[in-house]
């Protein structure tokens, strides 16, 4: 059934469109353009009941959910990959509820939903990437009260998160934070990129995207609108770096640009495939072709 | 001499007043709480100039609010009411909006934002409190313990920081090699003297001591007193001194302030109020000191 029919189909039955009726996508709505409006400030919003248990990405399915039209193309991955069981669970329920399109080409996609990863290929202004967020809080891993993280956000006191990176590196040569690099967006909020490796954490800064990001389970949206700086703390004599993959490739379509996930195979040999696995499979296609 | 810090009629109160606090509570009275409303006015209408180079000292029982005062002074508790102002110095120039076009006093302090305040704190104080664990993070090693004043003073370099905090600890000192140590492995007058390093590590004109020998054996008292001493002279500091023990205050301070019940009774030179003091409670004070 193709989208437009469905929708007419959805209000002759007397349901919403999208799951969501409107007074929640009211509210999630006015959180996401205060969101865009204060970058990487946490917005409270009232986080509904979603036919999954929270923790399963049911901030990020709200998002999208409000935000759905029929016209949409959507892809949903979940640690890169298109196929596990959360990206297809959830792909069933838009098109069930919304009846949208679902591709795994970022390309083609208007709409993206993510855990874990941002996609390899750039994505343009015409697009929107949504996250899912288990830990909204940047500042949770030095300070265990939410009366006193959000002081310190409303005060720009982010000594504390400073000194955590400080010890890192005295006591270890290195600061040890694989995923969930805390990013000062804006110049201004210390924000949580949510659990995405320290690879994509560029992918965040000056660029043509509008990344919102949703915890269902900690209520809170915030947002990365196009064109803002999101800067990952960093020291003068210490800089940030991405992950390191010198010397390996992706052994499915050969990339040496992207990141690659460790898989252990019989007898303790070791290989690596590209963690997208949408852009693998396009890769892979076309170098089949020629 | 030019005063840098000046105060006129601080006030910290729990409660909400009434009527009846003005004449139950106080100096002249028994207690700073409030027999009708049990408000406890822990700091009243206190005034005080801090002048440039100059060690205040500030003494009274338990409970009279010589720490409230501090506290208040250091922004570390809102202020019921009262005026606070700072004159103008090179390090505080760089605060937003801070003094007036050509004012030589800064804006009410105590009115400023969290951020501003922060900002004059990391510019122009340090504080070393009586309890170690108040000042220092036990969990994180000593230089980063001073680090994190500098990290929120902008600094981003970790070797910068590093040889500063070792220069602090080695001057407080500190075996360079235990700079990486936590200080909850360290005795107590040690813990004493990374919280004098960190109070120093922004370079302040201004040095709050809440207490910093009590607790601690004679001798390391001494050596501690010592330090400050000679720090005072060398980086020219100009100290607020809190204390219960009369001698800590005799040895450092040029002036002196008595509070009791939450307001100052008594102010002068030292000297004149330990050898002719004025008010009944001072007499009693200087009296019940151990000869």
């Amino acid at each position: 059934m193709r989208a437009r029919e469905w929708l007419l189909h959805a209000e002759d039955a007397g349901t919403t469109f999208g799951f969501l009726d409107d007074g929640a996508k009211k509210d999630v709505r006015r959180a996401l353009l205060k969101a865009v409006a204060i970058p990487g400030y946490q917005v409270p919003y009232g986080s509904r009941e979603m036919p999954l248990a929270r923790g399963w990405g049911t901030g990020g399915i709200q998002i999208t959910l409000s935000m759905l039209l029929p016209h949409d193309v959507v892809k949903v991955i979940d640690q890169g990959c298109d196929g596990s069981v959360n990206a297809v669970n959830i792909k069933k329920f838009y098109e069930r509820v919304a009846g949208v399109s679902i591709t795994t080409d970022t390309r083609e996609a208007s709409l993206i939903q993510t855990r874990h990863r941002i996609p390899e290929e750039p994505m343009t202004d015409r697009q929107i990437l949504v996250l899912q967020v288990p830990y909204p809080e940047a500042l949770r891993e030095v300070e265990p009260s939410e009366a006193q993280t959000r002081r310190m956000h409303s005060e720009a006191d982010y000594a504390r998160m400073w000194l955590h990176l400080y010890e890192d590196v005295v006591h270890f040569g290195e600061i040890r934070i694989s995923y969930r690099y805390p990013c000062t967006v804006n110049g201004r909020h210390v924000m949580d990129p949510s659990p995405i490796p320290r690879w994509d954490v560029p992918k965040l800064h000056m660029a043509d995207t509008l990344f919102l990001f949703g915890a269902g389970r900690e209520r809170r949206i915030y947002a990365v609108p196009p064109h803002t700086r999101v800067e990952p703390l960093e020291f003068e004599d210490h800089r940030f770096r991405v992950e390191d993959f010198a010397g390996k490739s992706c052994a499915r379509c050969g990339a040496t640009d992207t990141f690659l996930d460790e898989i252990l195979g019989p007898g303790g040999s070791r290989s690596h495939f590209c963690s997208d696995t949408g852009y693998c499979d396009k890769r892979k296609a076309t170098w089949n072709r020629s | 001499m030019e005063p840098l810090l000046r105060a006129r009629g601080l006030t910290r109160r729990f409660g909400p007043g009434c009527e009846a606090c003005m004449d139950g509570t106080g100096a002249r009275s028994e207690s700073n709480r409030c027999p009708v409303c049990a408000t406890v006015w822990a700091c009243r209408d206190v005034g005080l100039d801090l002048f440039r180079e100059e060690a205040l000292g500030i003494v009274g029982e338990s409970g009279s609010g010589k720490s409230t005062l501090v506290r208040l002074l250091h922004f570390d508790w809102p202020a019921t009411a009262g005026f606070l102002e700072v004159a103008r110095t090179p390090a505080l120039e760089k605060v937003p909006d801070l003094f007036h076009e050509g004012c030589a006093w800064s804006r009410n302090l105590l009115a400023m934002d969290k951020f501003r305040q922060r900002a004059v704190r990391d510019a122009a104080m340090g504080i070393v409190y009586q309890h170690p664990q108040l000042g220092l993070r036990m969990g994180v090693s000593s230089g980063g313990n001073i680090a994190e004043r500098l990290l929120s003073a902008g600094w981003r370099s970790i070797g910068a920081m590093r040889e500063r905090a070792g220069a602090l600890l080695e001057r407080t000192e500190i075996p360079l090699e235990r700079m990486d140590e936590p200080p909850r492995n360290f005795s107590g007058g040690m813990q004493q003297r990374v919280q004098i390093a960190k109070a120093l590590s922004g370079d302040p004109p201004i040095l709050l001591l809440d207490e910093v020998t009590t607790g601690l054996d004679l001798s390391v008292q001494a050596r501690v007193l010592d330090m400050v001493r000679e720090l005072r002279d060398e980086l020219r500091l100009s100290m607020l001194v809190v204390s219960h023990d009369l001698g800590v205050i005799h040895l450092l301070c040029q002036r002196t302030l008595v509070m009791r019940n939450g307001e100052v009774v008594e102010s002068g030179l030292t000297d004149q109020i330990l050898q002719d003091p004025q008010h009944p409670y001072t007499q009693l004070l200087v009296a019940s000191q151990l000869q």
